[in-house]
């Protein structure tokens, strides 16, 4: 029973549903053509009224903003752009009274080049604390089995530094110079970094690129047991210290590799599943589930108080690293006709234009987010089903401007156009005239109206979060059904994955005498007995059923 | 065990009070504590109450704050503060352990030492975490909590308690403890609905619930009483508010079932004032009249035409179907839920549906003695349509797609 406030439960992730935003996008309150703090405080009525229950916030430390935040110049302060450390202050509490919880980027792996720890350790003697804040080598020849991540931009992980008159490693862009967690002094002024944040109520952090924090030589440099050994220190520090507070991990690798982040629950809380996530959007386009089926199967068990971060898309590429290169060549042929739409290993899109706009596919793959096992991300501006802009560079396209209402910029910001820190977006179909909240508030029908019902309704069952799931595997591989199940309570859930509609029969003896009650409308369906269910199901259709027992 | 008494300027009453309920604790429960929570009582009630209690029984005093008075606030229908006040006692309870704790009002005249065993024997010795109040009451009395409250608790709740914020109760030291560890008590409408609240909290927590037949309850009355229309608000709009916190739970809670009751109970008061409907019909056609476009926003369309049929209908003809009250007050639980408009308008759009049914009900059971039974048929008919709330619920009428 929560009457306005956090409840006090360690599993609370489990039950959540999380709003990812980047601050400069959401809303503009000083009319700087930036987003800001301020404009996050303003419209959390809104964010409240979707019935979301976190946010997360991308990065909005002092920045040079070279990769969207996360070459973080300093961990301590608030990009001036975005507001100061006391409006940070008052978005938490205002956000904590109205239950919704705060999660921020914490980026372990690497600092921008302006940081000063950077700046002091390329001057800094070779083998004194503060230049080995950083890894260094005088040649480009070390760790050469590391995958380099930016193909696109980079060609290879060493920056030469004519000031340290060395090369320093980089796993991402190479102004973001790794940091060196051989050296304790790194991890221990992380920690105190997070403290500084915890100490201001923030709920958790999501850890940022935690796969590569440490280098060996023969190896691919991720994944390696000293990042976990670095992990659980931080794990330990959070558990000692401050309660019910969340560690995310971003860890893009194979199911078996990211399992190791939860370690036996005492790393990671949450980590991202990001194998299932192109498979949804494979299976769709494909019109069958065996992909999606798939995925889950393969996907490893995880201790009990951890949980699969879901989401369908988000303010990178769609990536494809985690898929097989027959599944990426069908997955670029599918979703990306238009080459500019293709960036490093995988597809810079948002949700409705990867669906051509089809207003039953993206209620098809939200009813699966919100009904698959594990926290649900919904990106903001998915949930009016906004656009994106192609002629935009990196994976800015898909960070354009909330779009709020038909008026100036979208009702984002009141500067001149030419000022916003992006284009919005203004084509016929996508443009801020056609999509905004003003008009989805308006709309009884709306994609914004149904998204907050679906939120609404999954919170009312626990199954979703907790429990576990079993896929049933009729004839008609065009649907996908599965059950879920979390103490006494059964969830069938089944969908239709193809255009037309769908016969298909279930296997559901084991519930035979159980009665399902269609869950939206509260509708009883004829009981089950040990002959096979048949439901026919419109295309693109999906229903959820409560499994009651008896009459 | 623990009573605890909660005052506020009590000095002529809660002598009587203490009195009676030291003599029920020697009596029944002799190692047991007597507990005033007081506002801050300026008229000597402390003194009067040490003075009352010596010899008798020990007396504890505890304090609680009244929360600062807002001006431009309705009046509270019961008792302002009574929420920090209860706080008071069931942590005073929690503190010394008590196996069962009452609480009691001191403004009540009709406590009597029997309500001690009334109230706590079902917690000490039948192992029941909450008792709740069953008052002798004229048929129609407690009107608001016979029309909507005890309807909506059996459908939703599950349980067929007749007179869930009745004042006075008893709770297990299991059932204090969960109380205790919630956040309710700092809520803003906690005055208003903190006896709703405990008693879902035990209803819907796997708590075992029981009734006691205490009599009749007469209290004094020291401030006016509020409106109609401010009470509904009041009790209503606590109802809303809890049912709309506990959606998760009840959504899942299929039938309803009767609660033993202890002590012995004569019922509803056979003796019925006579009371004029037509006020309340004049006022339920001039609602229907002024706030048809509001209630359009908050019921369903064939229900607006049934409300039209009946402002139209002559007073001999005048009946307020229970389907079509259940229909009323979902709609209008739907609405809150939905925040169609301020939930103060939305209450006070009920008032004249309210005054409609309030009449019907009094021609219905004037001279009959059959006001049991059609409470007990208004029950079933909440229990028979609760899928239409949870399926209206679930996904609104406006939203449908």
């Amino acid at each position: 029973m929560t009457w306005h406030s956090l409840p006090d439960d360690p599993l609370w992730y489990k039950d959540a549903i999380i709003y990812e935003l980047p601050i400069r996008s959401f809303f503009d309150s000083n009319d700087d053509g930036i987003g800001d703090l301020r404009g996050v405080i303003e419209k959390l009525d809104y964010i409240q009224s979707l019935g979301v229950t976190c946010l997360w916030l991308l990065p909005f430390f002092p920045s040079p903003l070279k990769d969207d935040g996360y070459d973080i110049a300093d961990y301590n302060a608030v990009h001036r752009s975005y507001g100061t450390l006391d409006e940070f202050r008052t978005l938490v509490s205002a956000a904590h009274a109205r239950g919704l919880r705060i999660i921020i980027e914490l980026v372990l792996n690497h600092t921008s080049d302006q940081h000063p720890w950077f700046q002091r350790a390329r001057q800094a003697p070779v083998g004194s604390p503060d230049r080995d804040f950083y890894v260094w080598n005088e040649t480009d020849q070390r760790y050469r089995d590391a995958r380099i991540a930016f193909v696109d931009s980079e060609i290879s992980n060493w920056a030469w530094d004519p000031v340290a008159r060395s090369y320093y490693w980089h796993r991402f862009f190479h102004h973001q110079p790794d940091l060196n967690y051989d050296n304790p002094q790194v991890l221990e002024e992380m920690l105190r970094v997070m403290d500084c944040w915890l100490e201001m109520g923030v709920d958790g952090f999501r850890l940022d690129a935690v796969p590569y924090l440490v280098e060996r030589e023969g190896t691919t440099c991720e994944n390696l047991p000293e990042t976990h050994a670095i992990i659980k220190l931080i794990r330990h520090h959070i558990d000692r210290h401050w309660p019910n507070r969340l560690l995310l991990a971003e860890a893009n690798q194979k199911p078996q590799e990211v399992r190791a982040y939860f370690g036996d629950a005492d790393e990671c809380h949450m980590a991202y599943h990001f194998p299932v996530m192109p498979r949804l959007f494979m299976a769709l386009h494909l019109e069958e589930r065996d992909a999606i089926v798939e995925a889950m199967e393969n996907t490893p068990s995880i201790p009990d108080s951890c949980q699969w971060a879901l989401f369908l898309r988000n303010h990178d590429e769609l990536t494809l690293e985690m898929v097989t290169d027959y599944e990426r060549d069908y997955m670029y042929l599918a979703f990306s006709a238009l080459p500019e739409a293709r960036l490093n290993v995988g597809i810079r899109r948002r949700l409705a234009p990867l669906m051509n706009n089809s207003r039953r596919r993206i209620e098809l793959l939200m009813s699966v987010l919100l009904s698959f096992p594990g926290t649900p991300i919904i990106y903001y501006g998915d949930e009016i089903g906004m656009g994106d802009n192609l002629d935009l560079g990196d994976r800015n396209g898909v960070r354009t401007p909330m779009q709020w209402n038909g008026g100036r910029n979208g009702g984002f910001s009141n500067v001149d156009p030419g000022l916003l820190y992006s284009p919005v977006l203004v084509d016929p179909v996508f443009g801020y005239q056609a999509v905004n909240v003003e008009a989805a508030e308006r709309e009884p029908t709306s994609l914004l109206h149904w998204v907050r019902n679906m939120i609404r309704l999954r919170r009312l069952f626990k199954v979703f979060g907790r429990g576990g799931i079993e896929f049933l595997k009729p004839a008609n591989h065009k649907i996908l059904a599965y059950l879920r199940r979390h103490e006494a309570d059964v969830v069938l859930c089944v969908a239709n994955l193809s255009r037309s509609v769908q016969p298909v029969e279930l296997d559901l003896r084991d519930f035979a005498a159980s009665v399902p009650v269609e869950m939206f409308g509260y509708t009883e369906f004829p009981r089950i007995d040990v002959a096979p269910y048949f439901l026919s199901i419109g295309p693109y259709g999906f229903y959820w059923f409560e499994l009651r027992h008896g009459s | 065990m623990v009573v605890g008494i909660i005052s506020y300027n009590d000095a002529d009453t809660v002598g009587d009070v203490v009195r009676r309920v030291s003599a029920g604790i020697a009596a029944h429960a002799p190692q047991g504590c007597l507990v005033l929570a007081d506002g801050g009582s300026t008229d000597g009630t402390v003194k009067r109450a040490e003075s009352a209690a010596a010899d008798v029984c020990p007396l504890v005093t505890v304090d609680y704050s009244r929360p600062a008075l807002d001006p431009l606030a309705a009046p509270y229908h019961g008792w302002y503060g009574r929420a920090a006040a209860i706080l008071s006692v069931l942590r005073a309870a929690s503190a010394r352990t008590a196996a069962a704790c009452a609480v009691i009002d001191a403004r009540l005249t009709s406590v009597s030492p029997e309500w001690m065993p009334s109230l706590l024997e079902p917690v000490l010795s039948e192992e029941f975490d909450y008792v709740a109040p069953y008052y002798e009451r004229h048929p129609y009395e407690g009107a608001i909590t016979k029309s909507v409250i005890a309807p909506m608790f059996r459908a939703l709740y599950g349980v067929r308690l007749r007179q869930p914020a009745g004042g006075e109760f008893g709770c297990s030291s299991r059932l204090l403890q969960h109380l205790l560890d919630q956040t309710y008590w700092a809520a803003k409408d906690a005055d208003s609905g903190i006896d709703i609240w405990m008693a879902s909290a035990a209803a819907v927590g796997g708590f075992r619930v029981c009734e006691a037949a205490l009599g009749g309850r007469t209290h004094v009355v020291k401030e006016d009483p509020p409106d109609v229309s401010t009470a509904l608000g009041q009790v209503v709009g606590g109802m809303f508010a809890d049912v709309e916190a506990r959606a998760e739970t009840w959504q899942r809670i299929r039938g309803s079932q009767t609660l033993p009751v202890f002590g012995r109970s004569r019922g509803e008061m056979t003796r019925q004032p006579v009371v004029d409907v037509e006020p309340m019909l004049d006022r339920f056609r001039l609602g229907f009249d002024a706030l048809r476009d509001v209630w359009a926003w908050i019921v369903a369309p064939r229900t607006l035409l049934q409300l039209k049929a009946l402002a139209e209908a002559p007073a001999p003809q005048f009946r307020f179907g229970n389907e079509l009250w259940t229909q009323v007050v979902y709609d209008f639980a739907l609405a809150y839920r939905a925040r169609s408009m301020p939930h103060d308008h939305l209450l006070g759009a009920l008032t004249p549906l309210y005054l409609g049914w309030l009449a019907s009900f009094v021609e219905e059971t004037c001279g009959t003695g059959d006001v049991e039974d059609r409470l007990a048929r208004l029950g079933e008919v909440f229990e028979m349509k609760k899928p239409y709330l949870i399926a209206g619920w679930r996904w609104p009428e406006r939203f449908r797609v």
